[in-house]
């Protein structure tokens, strides 16, 4: 082998670099454009969970991590979190299934008026609203005066400061969320899969359970989701409706950092949650794909 | 497959409006048992909405549909015992083939075992034996084609519907489905209604067609009577190239074409009703030599040329500019070519043409 000819394994090692640039090129390229959006989630979300996960882990024997898998009341609120959010999931779901198909058949100018009508308040703050359903469901709110007032109910209702109001300000908050992924199926389903059904001898019933509900499985379980997701983190709406009574992890974390500069717990709490919505996104994912094998 | 249930369809007086606009206007149709019977028509000439009055996707504002005499105008798709292969397929994208087909079975209660050996026995009639653990997208345009009518045909209907089932199809593949459809409706010896604006596919496909145009039924015959005996303007522009004159009768023997030019008629004229129309087929128009005579009879100009292969086009006009013809003539040894400018001498038979009515 001399040194100044190309041998043929050189040559074929440069055909090799350039295929595979040529291959990754597009990736790096999109890699580039979305540097600035990479940078940001590193400096602003990435280093600091690193930092509160790095200050929950004290020693060998983790005393945080112990004390939030282990306490009853810690545990506790972490299945009420789950469960709050697994409730507010599926009322969601059942409010925004038959907004969404309305949404997908009704004529022209029409969804986008009814699209309008959900992205309002979807951009209206959330601290807004919340302050606005605590007007409308305290003890002497807006419908528990009118209830008593057509005589229907003689003491107020609890509607605030319980669980009844926490999912009722979750729901209404994160229904668009819901709404949007179930609106994008429904308006992609061709109208004569369902035709062809009845005609086939399907009755009501049978094409909504064997055909419209199955089609449309992808955006319930995109949008249950995103819905659990958001929900399991949420802070502000279970802050001031719950009045106090019902505790969310969030909301759990914020004591341990505000009243207790508990930072090391605060983080392994958070990690906690943070494994918790892993766990379900990967569920919920899983089912997904399974279920979008057809499409 | 039992066969001896298939039904007769009747659909009488069938009008349905849409806001201002008359989609069907009172049709009448018969169509007999085993029967295969195409509505043809442009995009609006009520075709789809007869269909789908049949179906059941569409009520009537008057009229009947009946099936062996049945009345099933107000009666919902699904009591109706009708098979349906739709435009585009609609097969179920989330059921596998073997799924699609027993869909119908699934939903009048049949049990399993029976539904198994239906569907597998469907399968193979449409030629995809193996294929029923596929799902839709994983099949061919034609193969998708095949599930749909074998999930059209399993429950043994009274009755097939095809609405404008071959589209989607390239050409080549549309021709062997138009045949392996036709075999098999007429195997399991179906009563069929099928839609189409394609002309050729209503000729190959149809024991009867029911030319159809502004909510009405223009013509209902044979294709062979359709395609001879237009019995007006409308139908004859409609299947099939021809030439069309306007004439205006001089006795019942004779007319006198729009340019001036008299021709003996086809048929005695009742006369007495305003103008008549002629239709001339582009193939019975025959190249004479300088002294042959025929009914018809002109020198002329080849004005343009269509190549198409097995056959040639040519527009003659005639020498004093009155007349212009559309002839097709096949292409073989003895038939070199001719380009525009060149100098013919063509002729018909009066028996040739055909007359209706003009207006």
């Amino acid at each position: 082998m001399s040194a100044s000819a190309t041998t043929p394994n050189e040559l074929r090692a440069g055909a090799l670099r350039r295929r595979w640039w040529r291959r990754h090129r597009d990736g790096f390229g999109s890699l580039a454009a979305a540097g600035p959006a990479l940078l940001f989630l590193l400096v602003l979300y990435l280093i600091p969970m690193a930092m509160l996960l790095a200050q929950s882990f004290e020693g060998a024997s983790l005393p945080h991590y112990q004390k939030a898998l282990t306490d009853d009341l810690y545990l506790r609120v972490l299945f009420d979190t789950l469960l709050i959010a697994a409730c507010v999931s599926l009322l969601c779901l059942v409010l925004a299934y038959p907004v969404a198909y309305a949404l997908s058949i009704l004529p022209s100018p029409w969804p986008a008026v009814g699209i309008a009508f959900i992205l309002l308040p979807f951009w209206t703050s959330v601290l807004v609203r919340t302050y606005g359903w605590m007007v409308l469901l305290g003890r002497n709110g807006l419908i528990n005066r009118m209830l008593s007032d057509l005589g229907v109910i003689e003491t107020p209702l609890p509607l605030l400061n319980n669980m009844t109001g926490v999912l009722i300000g979750m729901t209404h908050v994160l229904l668009p969320y819901m709404v949007f992924p179930l609106y994008a199926v429904m308006r992609r389903m061709d109208p004569n899969l369902a035709q062809a059904a009845r005609g086939l001898g399907a009755s009501g019933w049978d094409v909504f359970r064997r055909i419209y509900l199955p089609l449309t499985l992808p955006g319930v379980l995109a949008g249950m989701t995103l819905v659990f997701v958001l929900s399991i983190g949420f802070f502000i709406t279970p802050a001031l409706l719950g009045g106090g009574k019902v505790h969310m992890m969030a909301v759990l974390i914020e004591q341990q950092v505000r009243m207790f500069l508990n930072w090391g717990f605060a983080g392994a709490l958070s990690a906690v949650l943070l494994g918790a919505t892993l766990l379900v996104y990967i569920v919920l994912r899983r089912l997904l794909r399974g279920n979008m094998q057809w499409s | 497959m039992a066969t001896q249930d298939a039904g007769t369809l009747e659909v009488v007086g069938a009008t349905r409006r849409f806001g201002a606009v008359t989609a069907l206007a009172g049709v009448d149709l018969t169509v007999r048992r085993g029967e295969m019977l195409t509505l043809l028509g442009p995009s609006g000439s009520g075709k789809t909405t007869l269909l789908k009055i049949v179906a059941g996707f569409e009520t009537p504002d008057e009229g009947a549909v009946r099936v062996d005499g049945r009345d099933i105008t107000m009666a919902p798709p699904a009591k109706r015992d009708i098979g349906m292969v739709f435009q585009n397929y609609a097969l179920f994208p989330h059921m596998t083939v073997a799924e699609n087909v027993a869909f119908p079975l699934l939903m009048r209660r049949i049990p399993r075992a029976e539904r198994e050996r239906r569907v597998q026995e469907t399968l193979k009639l449409v030629d995809l034996p193996t294929h029923g653990g596929r799902l839709p997208r994983q099949l061919s345009g034609g193969q998708q084609q095949r599930v749909a009518l074998a999930r059209a045909v399993v429950f043994d209907p009274q009755l097939l519907l095809l609405d404008e089932p071959f589209g989607a199809l390239d050409r080549q593949l549309r021709e062997q489905m138009q045949l392996e459809v036709r075999r098999l409706q007429q195997r399991l010896e179906l009563t069929a209604l099928f839609v189409t604006h394609d002309q050729e596919e209503a000729l190959v496909m149809s024991d009867r067609i029911a030319v159809m145009g502004q909510g009405q039924i223009a013509q209902l015959g044979t294709p062979e009577e359709i395609y001879r005996a237009p019995s007006s303007r409308f139908v004859a522009g409609f299947i099939g190239e021809s030439n069309l004159y306007r004439a205006r009768p001089l006795d019942d023997a004779t007319a006198e074409l729009e340019g001036g030019m008299r021709v003996p008629l086809p048929h005695k004229w009742p006369g007495g009703t305003g103008d008549l129309g002629l239709m001339l087929r582009p193939e019975r128009v025959r190249s004479l030599g300088p002294d042959d005579a025929a009914d018809i009879a002109f020198d002329g100009l080849i004005e343009e040329v269509v190549y198409l292969g097995e056959t040639i086009k040519y527009r003659i006009r005639s020498d004093d500019g009155r007349l212009s013809v559309l002839a097709r003539w096949p292409l073989h040894e003895a038939n070199r070519i001719l380009s525009s400018g060149h100098r013919v001498r063509v002729g018909w038979r009066s028996a040739d043409m055909h007359s209706f009515p003009w207006s």
